[in-house]
């Protein structure tokens, strides 16, 4: 009993934090004009909740983290919203399949693929809702663009947990 | 990062090089097929010419409408109505149109010259 109240509040302070980055985040201009691609800093929340509780309870932040976010920059419904919802399932469910049945990638390459799979369910979506395939053609721009984001994400989680391993804060917070 | 991450990130590093040059490349496996832009006219109703709007290309022809012979100019990919017999010179004073989607009406002579094609997005919001 202790363990799940334990769970949900972490989970839920999970959530609080995803959901501050993806706002803020969204307040910032990007020095690119490409429409879509972001910093994608709520993904480090994300892969953490994946790390620490597995695909469900990720995809539960992931989901949350969208749905609160577009209700505080009053973007609930819009088609940006169809979209970040749809990439941040593909991209919750990429980054835990690589986090179960591998293990040879670090946080980076788990959160490369994330981005990738994240700019895949949004073009999806696209596709869905304009019903044409051509916005594939804006795949090149938003692979282009996710790689490094990708990168920074997954370097900025890696030296979180790095640092955990000599803290053992979050260990901690989990698990005790 | 591990040798895994390396490789993968110089995978999706080509993946994503190689939809550049698949998807806008030259030699291009979904060949862009551009609608061509041409100008309808139609006087009372009925159907008078179809003109392709192509670069180089300079004409100027008479339809008959309802009120008397308008002449209409076409140069390269725009067109005009260059004179016609109405008073009110509405369709004259429009000007040079070349978009798809823009129209010149004559109401007096009962003439519509209408661009189509694939219209170009106008803006996009995000």
């Amino acid at each position: 009993m202790r363990d799940r109240t334990r769970r949900l509040v972490f989970l839920a302070l999970l959530v609080a934090m995803a959901t501050a980055l993806h706002v803020v985040e969204g307040m910032l201009p990007l020095p690119l004009p490409i429409p879509g691609a972001k910093l994608g800093l709520a993904n480090i929340i994300t892969l953490l909740a994946i790390y620490l509780y597995g695909f469900r309870d990720g995809l539960t932040v992931a989901l949350m983290r969208v749905v609160l976010g577009s209700l505080i920059s009053g973007m609930f419904l819009s088609p940006g919203f169809m979209l970040g919802l749809s990439g941040a399932a593909c991209c919750t469910l990429v980054m835990a399949l690589l986090l179960k049945y591998t293990n040879c990638f670090s946080m980076i390459g788990v959160s490369l693929a994330g981005a990738v799979g994240h700019n895949l369910g949004q073009l999806l979506a696209a596709c869905l809702l304009l019903q044409s395939g051509a916005i594939i053609y804006y795949l090149p721009v938003l692979l282009i663009a996710g790689l490094p984001t990708g990168f920074i994400t997954g370097f900025l989680l890696n030296s979180l947990l790095v640092h955990d391993r000599k803290s053992g804060i979050l260990r901690d917070l989990v698990r005790t | 990062m591990t040798r895994a991450d390396k490789i993968l990130l110089a995978g999706l590093l080509l993946i994503s090089l190689l939809s550049v040059a698949v998807l806008y490349g030259r030699f291009s496996i979904f060949p862009a097929k551009a609608e061509p832009v041409q100008a309808v006219i139609t006087a009372q109703g009925k159907l008078v010419r179809k003109i392709y709007l192509t670069e180089g290309v300079n004409s100027s022809l008479v339809i008959q409408g309802r009120v008397g012979p308008a002449t209409v100019e076409v140069d390269g990919t725009r067109i005009r109505m260059m004179g016609a017999p109405c008073t009110g010179q509405v369709c004259v004073k429009e000007g040079w149109i070349g978009r798809p989607g823009q129209t010149i009406v004559c109401m007096p002579g009962e003439i519509l010259i209408r661009i189509e094609g694939a219209a170009p997005v106008d803006a996009v919001t995000r």
